[in-house]
């Protein structure tokens, strides 16, 4: 049983005080100059720095390749809680800036079979989202994806992407680590592994109350990953709380071969990840469930006609939450540069 | 010369007869509809629950139940029900020693939950989409609504049609200016519900709601609510169309479906159908979860069509934690539907409420709200609903009427008038709580309608 990591809860006694958190929150992002040339921070870029190199050394190791991700698109990521997707017009067509690369992970794993890339997303997150720590609103995402992956394989190459960082940034940032206060011990995996209905049930034992069926609420989530010294999985959550491209389970209708794996201490989701719905009776059933017209998606239900079956596996990894964690930060506007937060602006 | 002067005469009654074709719509609306009374309650008020014009006059007029009907009705309808108050009546007693006085009908409670909505009354506003009627009228009903406390709706493509915050089109106000013309003027009852096509959609329109700044307080209070659409009563399985201005269809051309390409038309205007949406159970599941998910502090509402499997739906709804099912019987309003589909598809709304008393039957109990539309306007219908497991009667046109005779005066004296009347059916009935009334309050003048709902036939010895 572990317990919550002090910066965590130093962020809660924050966001008690909204109206206070606001103002800090504001000045914050609006002259973000003024603290990003602090020692700390310098020391917190170095360490993201590593980080994503750290990520590149252990992926091009496992066969993986890095390719360029799209910025722009008719379509892009559907699956985000409650968050808008920023349009822009191109040359008569409406197109949206990319909310997730996902879509075209599944393009390029058909492409070069192990691929990754470090995107740059945007997601006009809801303004409650300001109180999470845990949201920004432009931030950067390790998205990769296996061509003719499972869910396991996808989950081994995430507890084995953690393991190499973590230990990576204490050989390289021993000290650095040490004088900011943040002490990580020697991560061993293979991590616990939950099914979604097992998590609910334990949060529920917890305390927290958490309806069956239901995304895994932020509280909860919260006292989950505290709850634990080591990062976990959950897999298998149910069908209707995930974008349509999660594979439902063909041998356990309606639940989705699909996992998180949640940092400890309090800190919450770390990856989002598994394995992709590939027919496309499916995928356009799914995509109505978000009352959309499968029309919109008409590229990608296209290519998987031609590449059919395209079965893959992946996940992606939030660069800024990594940094958070690592370092021990209190929220992910202290975990990269000009951080653009909900509501909050004009600002760099 | 005789034969020429026939055939002229018979021109001219055909050509009369073609220039009153050309008032259809409007014209089957004012012969079909019972327009005088709602009329009158716009012009008057809480009197207008009289039957009397301007000449006679309380006690001058000689009046009595009508028997007659205007023209003959295909199907049955909730006016072969009726509601029958008894003689003997304890909770008005019990109403009594409680007011130490005698009661009345002014001391009747009409306060009721609709839809994780507090309501003054169980009366709704329908949501009304972006045809013009509804367009124009829609800022005086939103503030008639908000302010007699009774829940308001935003239909489909209005966003899309009418823009969000920015005026897409001249004369008819934004998304924006509907939801707080209604929200602004709200008091401590009331709530707002919004619906999202296919086509909304595509611009993500809930999306934008949800993390709007002006919205936020509102949604925090719990006063907002998402409409699923599945199908309408004029045209159950149709999509909406409208005529569009070609200049206004080429900004929209790539999320509707034309006739006519409007880039190449030369036409003024063009047709713009959108798609009624694909539901399964599981498509239907889904998206109830992801929007629990998604906007865990709206309340979510479910609207069907005369569908022969409501039934299924309502479940459905019911177990995934939705707030509200809205079931819109063949009679149900509509800006523009086609008339075969008027006359020909899915069931009368007195059907609708054969559904809700069975879905109640089977065990759906008032954590789900149950609503009844089509058709439904005045304070008998309301206690009929709810008398037989209805939650609140959803109603559209009646509110339009009121707006073009009077504006936002004549809607607010529609539902005040509305009112009175609910409690004063009430009130007859020895009940003090309109939550109190139950399936004892009515009789059936048709043998069929009796079965069906498990009430009593009137002419019969049961009764």
């Amino acid at each position: 049983m572990g317990k919550v990591n002090p910066a965590v809860l130093e962020f809660e006694t924050m966001v008690k005080d909204k109206e206070s958190y606001v103002k800090f929150i504001e000045e914050w992002v609006k002259h973000s100059w003024r603290w990003a040339k602090e020692n700390k921070y310098t020391t917190v870029f170095k360490i993201q720095a590593s980080i994503l190199r750290a990520i590149r050394e252990y992926l091009d190791s496992q066969g993986f390749v890095e390719a360029l991700p799209p910025i722009i698109g008719p379509v892009t990521d559907p699956g985000i809680r409650g968050a808008k997707q920023a349009t822009i017009d191109f040359y008569g067509h409406e197109y949206k800036v990319m909310s997730s690369a996902i879509l075209y992970k599944q393009y390029m794993a058909a492409v070069l079979g192990k691929v990754y890339f470090v995107s740059p997303n945007i997601r006009l997150e809801p303004n409650d989202s300001v109180f999470t720590g845990r949201h920004l609103v432009e931030f950067f995402q390790v998205d990769l994806e296996i061509l003719n992956g499972t869910l396991d394989d996808a989950m081994k190459v995430a507890e084995g992407l953690f393991t190499y960082v973590a230990k990576y940034i204490k050989d390289v940032h021993g000290k650095d680590l040490e004088k900011m206060g943040r002490s990580l011990p020697d991560y061993k995996p293979p991590f616990l592994r939950y099914t979604h209905a097992e998590a609910v049930e334990l949060v529920n034992m917890l305390g927290c109350r958490n309806p069956q069926n239901t995304e895994i609420l932020w509280e909860c989530e919260k006292v989950l990953s505290a709850y634990h010294d080591t990062p976990i999985f959950i897999y298998q959550y149910p069908k209707g709380s995930r974008g349509f491209y999660n594979r439902e389970d063909p041998g356990k209708p309606g639940y989705l071969r699909d996992f998180d794996m949640l940092y400890p201490e309090g800190f919450g989701e770390a990856i989002s990840g598994g394995e992709r719905e590939y027919e496309p009776v499916k995928v356009i059933a799914r995509i109505r469930e978000s009352g959309e017209d499968p029309n919109k998606y008409r590229w990608l239900l296209e290519m998987l006609k031609d590449f059919y079956p395209l079965k893959t596996a992946g996940f992606g990894i939030g660069v800024e939450r990594f940094t958070r964690f690592i370092c021990g930060l209190r929220a992910v506007w202290e975990a990269r540069p000009y951080p653009k937060v909900a509501g909050i602006g004009p600002a760099p | 010369m005789l034969e020429w002067v026939a055939l002229k005469i018979g021109e001219l009654a055909l050509r009369l007869k073609a220039s009153l074709i050309t008032l259809r719509g409007i014209r089957d609306f004012i012969d079909d509809y019972p327009i005088d009374e709602i009329l009158l309650k716009a012009i008057k008020g809480e009197e207008g629950v009289y039957p009397f014009g301007e000449l006679a006059s309380y006690g001058a007029a000689m009046l009595g139940a009508p028997i007659n009907r205007r023209g003959y009705p295909r199907f049955l309808t909730i006016d072969d029900l009726i509601l029958v108050p008894p003689a003997f009546t304890p909770r008005r007693l019990e109403k009594m020693a409680e007011l130490l006085r005698e009661p009345v009908f002014t001391d009747v409670n009409l306060e009721v939950d609709v839809g994780g909505l507090k309501s003054s009354m169980p009366l709704v506003v329908a949501s009304m989409g972006s045809t013009d009627i509804a367009s124009r009228y829609s800022i005086a009903i939103a503030k008639a609504a908000a302010k007699e406390g009774i829940p308001f709706g935003i239909g489909e493509n209005v966003h899309t049609v009418r823009g969000y915050d920015r005026r897409l089109t001249r004369g008819h106000p934004s998304f924006k200016e509907r939801v707080m013309a209604y929200l602004t003027n709200m008091d401590k009852y009331g709530g707002v519900f919004i619906q999202q096509n296919v086509e909304d959609a595509y611009d993500e329109h809930w999306n934008k709601v949800y993390s709007d700044k002006d919205l936020e307080p509102y949604i925090d209070e719990g006063r907002v609510a998402f409409e699923i659409k599945i199908g309408q009563g004029a045209k159950p399985g149709l999509g909406g169309v409208i005529k569009m201005r070609r200049e206004d269809a080429v900004k929209v051309r790539e999320k509707y479906h034309f006739l006519e390409d409007p880039l190449k038309t030369d036409r003024k205007t063009v047709e713009r159908y959108s798609a009624p949406g694909t539901y399964t159970a599981d498509i239907l599941r889904g998206m109830i979860r992801l929007m629990r998910t998604s906007y865990p502090r709206v309340k979510i509402w479910v609207k069907v069509g005369p569908f022969r499997d409501v039934l299924d739906v309502i479940k459905v709804a019911y177990e995934e934690g939705a707030n509200a099912v809205i079931i819109d019987g063949k009679e149900g309003g509509t800006g523009m539907a086609p008339s075969i589909a008027m006359k020909e598809l899915g069931y009368p709304t007195i059907v609708g409420l054969i559904k809700i008393r069975e879905a109640r039957l089977m065990g759906i109990d008032d954590r789900m709200s149950l609503m009844i539309a089509g058709r439904l306007f005045n304070g008998a219908h309301i206690a009929k609903s709810r008398a037989l497991g209805a939650s609140a009667v959803y109603a559209g046109r009646p509110f339009v009427a009121a707006a073009m005779v009077k504006g936002e005066a004549g809607v607010r004296n529609l539902i005040r008038a509305t009112k009175v009347e609910t409690q004063m059916i009430v009130s007859a009935l020895g009940k003090y709580n309109i939550r109190d009334v139950s399936q004892e309050d009515v009789a059936s003048l048709n043998k069929d309608l009796a079965t069906a709902l498990g009430i009593p036939y009137v002419y019969s010895r049961e009764f």
